[in-house]
């Protein structure tokens, strides 16, 4: 098995050399050192259904990252195992699936970092394995506020997700407390007076509707409702009837695309025409915006953490450049914070030296990012494993795709 | 789950010698729904004909899925786990017939109508030869064997499929809104009936009379009520069961297509997935009715079709499949048969 992923990982860039794996050990204890010169980066996303056109764009974004360093920090060659959380029943994350791999990284003695999960309730079953083997995990896309931080968590948040007591998780994308503000400023901004929330009962979803529904309240914007809804729906036509006699003008959805994202916005739409319809990074991937149709498209509004290629600094224009220079097409909105998660690894273990094929010592190196100049803008890791970027994009649809319309401040 | 040879009749026929205790338990359950519809009714009289008219026209798609499982289990007494992926690769057919011919919404008059109508025969044609593939790959083998060799080779039929369908589409798709699907048609007592709800109960309702005809009036029909009840004395009839039990297939798999077919314009999303759900669901539908009884596969069918409605409104749409399933235990503790009485031969 890891021959063949390690046979994949040398196809795809002509330049990791395969070392002998020395799989199938214990779980190394926190200042594990792997002793060799060959460390391994897994990253696990969703491959399957239809978070893959996303999922491959972030894994697009990791071998650029690591085809750039041609495959080597220092003296360590580093190679890259892209796994799949994702199952065709579920078609999308699923559980058994998210700790398999956990365990397979936890249990590769030249694991040194782990890029993953894409979905925040997938990472909150990944954190505590990985956090217990003492390796670096580092997300490109959880939102969910609770990994990290107690405001606006769940009782027990975040502490639960640490068992050994050490941070060991850390993320290159804005936290949801970011993302609702902006949200709210958004919905605010197009002329909402009441909002109907609906999340989809997910770690993620139902963490983000909560906070837009505590700092709403905060600024005056009316919750008509936050409801979870039955991802497992035909179709939501009660649903968009109760949205209805809400009398709201504005509606929000917590929640992912695979849950269903695009029947709630097509029924909600239908009997709601003159209703504006709120998405977040969530449903910002073609998957969404390509299937909703041109009556829906006109109506909705997504808040995305990925702004205008322009906004960037000029290595992130570099970025798209290169992107779309290797793979023929624009990438999809977190194929840059793969790219940035695979950096920010990377700069970890070159900073460890010659520690770096020890795992704690890339984990110290890791949070003690400071003032970074990356793809992204300039940015440090704060001790919870946040990024300080706070900045994000306010986008409409058109003819299927994404359109980025502005920037949102968003105040925390 | 031994099956109980009841009367077709429905609950309400009163035998000589039972007690009116009796009578009101079977009926209890009638009084329950009824009595909470009426509450309903009283509470927001609007809202609740919106509930019912929405919950009837998803309803007629579960009826339709529900009516597969149900002929099947009559026949042979197996559960076809596959039946709502058959359905799923139904509304992938139709929508790709559609896709090939470049239909949507601008299209002419005539040519909407004729792809549709292509459209539901492709559906049928793919679901049902399928379904008959299926039987006699899977459970035809296994005719003599202990009856959970089947149900396993049901599932592993069920996720070969759904495997299919994420090969074939592995990101939602959506369907050209050839019927404008939520476009107001009238509106009566202040509810508002749109086009999919028109089209869902006109394509459904023909296809259910077809059905019940062809059952019930048919030398087939014959034959498959025949073995339905008693395969070995049907065979010394002269009866070509292992032709008939293949016939079932087919007629479940063709109203599979059909559903498959109108959920796609009515709901304008498919995914690989679909099955699973509806495919519970329906089979939920079928047992409520009483397994291996048509009419109470279509009932079932309507009557979940109008819980979910309901339980989306006064409880949130997190809790509907709670409620669904709640009414469904509720309905096996009292009348283990389902509401109309199961329709199989004795175990």
């Amino acid at each position: 098995m890891a021959a063949w992923g390690c046979l994949a990982a040398a196809l795809s860039f002509g330049v990791a050399a395969c070392g002998d794996d020395d799989e199938g050990g214990s779980a190394s204890s926190g200042s594990g050192d792997s002793g060799s010169t060959s460390l391994t980066v897994y990253s696990s996303l969703p491959l399957q259904g239809d978070s893959r056109p996303q999922s491959q764009s972030v894994v697009n974004g990791i071998k650029l990252a690591l085809e750039e360093s041609g495959g080597k920090v220092g003296n360590f060659t580093i190679k890259y195992t892209s796994l799949d959380d994702a199952t065709a029943s579920a078609g999308k994350w699923e559980a058994g699936q998210v700790s398999t791999n956990a365990r397979k990284a936890a249990q590769d003695k030249s694991t040194i970092a782990y890029i993953g999960e894409f979905n925040s309730g997938a990472s909150a079953i990944s954190i505590p394995v990985l956090n217990q083997a003492g390796i670096l995990q580092v997300s490109p896309s959880n939102t969910a506020a609770g990994l990290t931080r107690k405001e606006g968590a769940a009782p027990g948040e975040p502490d639960k997700y640490y068992p050994s007591g050490k941070r060991t998780f850390g993320r290159v994308v804005p936290a949801d407390h970011i993302q609702a503000a902006a949200q709210v400023t958004f919905q605010k901004d197009e002329g909402c007076k009441k909002t109907y929330v609906f999340n989809d009962k997910e770690v993620y979803g139902k963490g983000l509707a909560d906070q837009v529904e505590q700092i709403a309240g905060q600024q005056g914007l009316e919750i008509a409702a936050n409801e979870g809804i039955d991802t497992k729906a035909a179709n939501f036509r009660s649903l968009a009837q109760k949205v209805k006699s809400s009398g709201a003008n504005c509606m929000f959805f917590g929640g992912i695309t695979q849950n269903k994202g695009v029947q709630l916005f097509k029924d909600v739409h239908a009997q709601n025409p003159s209703v504006k319809l709120f998405g977040p990074d969530g449903v910002a991937e073609s998957p969404f915006t390509s299937k909703l149709g041109a009556e829906v498209e006109k109506m909705t509004y997504i808040t995305n953490p990925t702004l205008d290629p322009k906004l960037y600094p000029t290595t992130g224009q570099e970025f798209f450049k290169a992107y779309e220079e290797k793979y023929g097409a624009a990438p999809e909105p977190y194929a840059i914070y793969g790219y940035e998660a695979m950096k920010v690894v990377l700069l970890a273990i070159e900073k460890a030296g010659d520690k770096g094929n020890d795992k704690q010592a890339v984990i110290d190196a890791f949070f003690q990012t400071k003032d970074r100049d990356s793809v992204l803008g300039k940015y440090s890791i704060d001790e919870n494993g946040d990024t300080t970027l706070s900045d994000y994009g306010a986008d409409v649809v058109k003819d299927g795709k994404l359109v980025f319309d502005k920037v949102l401040k968003a105040q925390t | 789950m031994e099956a109980a040879s009841l009367p077709e009749t429905g609950p309400a026929s009163r035998t000589p010698g039972r007690s009116a205790g009796d009578f009101v338990l079977d009926n209890i359950l009638w009084v329950i729904l009824g009595g909470a519809l009426v509450f309903f009714l009283a509470t927001d009289f609007t809202q609740t004909l919106v509930d019912i008219k929405t919950g009837l026209s998803n309803g007629t798609i579960w009826a339709l899925i529900a009516l597969g499982y149900t002929l099947v289990y009559g026949i042979i007494e197996l559960i076809n786990f596959a039946h709502g992926e058959v359905f799923m690769i139904g509304s992938f057919v139709a929508v790709s017939v559609w896709q090939t011919f470049e239909v949507s919404a601008a299209s002419s008059l005539l040519v909407i109508v004729g792809s549709m109508a292509v459209g539901l025969g492709a559906a049928m044609l793919v679901s049902g030869s399928l379904n008959v593939m299926i039987e006699r790959v899977a459970y035809r083998p296994l005719r003599g064997a202990p009856k959970l060799a089947p149900l396993i080779t049901a599932i592993g039929m069920s996720f070969i499929l759904q495997n299919v369908g994420l090969l074939w589409r592995g990101t939602p798709d959506s369907t050209p809104d050839l019927i404008r699907s939520q476009k107001e048609v009238f509106t009566l007592l202040d509810v508002t009936i749109v086009r999919s709800d028109i089209f869902a109960v006109a394509v459904t309702v023909p296809l259910l009379v077809a059905l019940l005809w062809f059952v019930g009036s048919t030398r087939y029909g014959k034959a498959m009520r025949a073995t339905a009840q008693d395969p070995d004395a049907a065979r010394l009839m002269g009866i070509d069961v292992d032709r008939t039990i293949g016939l079932t297939f087919l007629l479940g798999g063709l109203l599979a297509g059909a559903a498959g077919m109108i959920y796609a314009l009515y709901n304008g999303t498919i995914q690989f997935n679909q099955g699973f759900t509806a495919g519970l669901i329906a089979f939920t539908a079928a047992v409520m009715g009483g397994i291996g009884n048509l009419k109470g596969a279509v009932a079932g069918g309507l009557i979940i079709g109008v819980i979910q409605a309901l339980g989306d409104t006064h409880a949130g749409g997190r809790w509907t499949p709670v409620i669904v399933f709640g009414v469904l235990i509720l309905i096996m503790v009292f009348r283990p048969q389902g509401l109309f009485g199961e329709e199989t031969r004795e175990g």
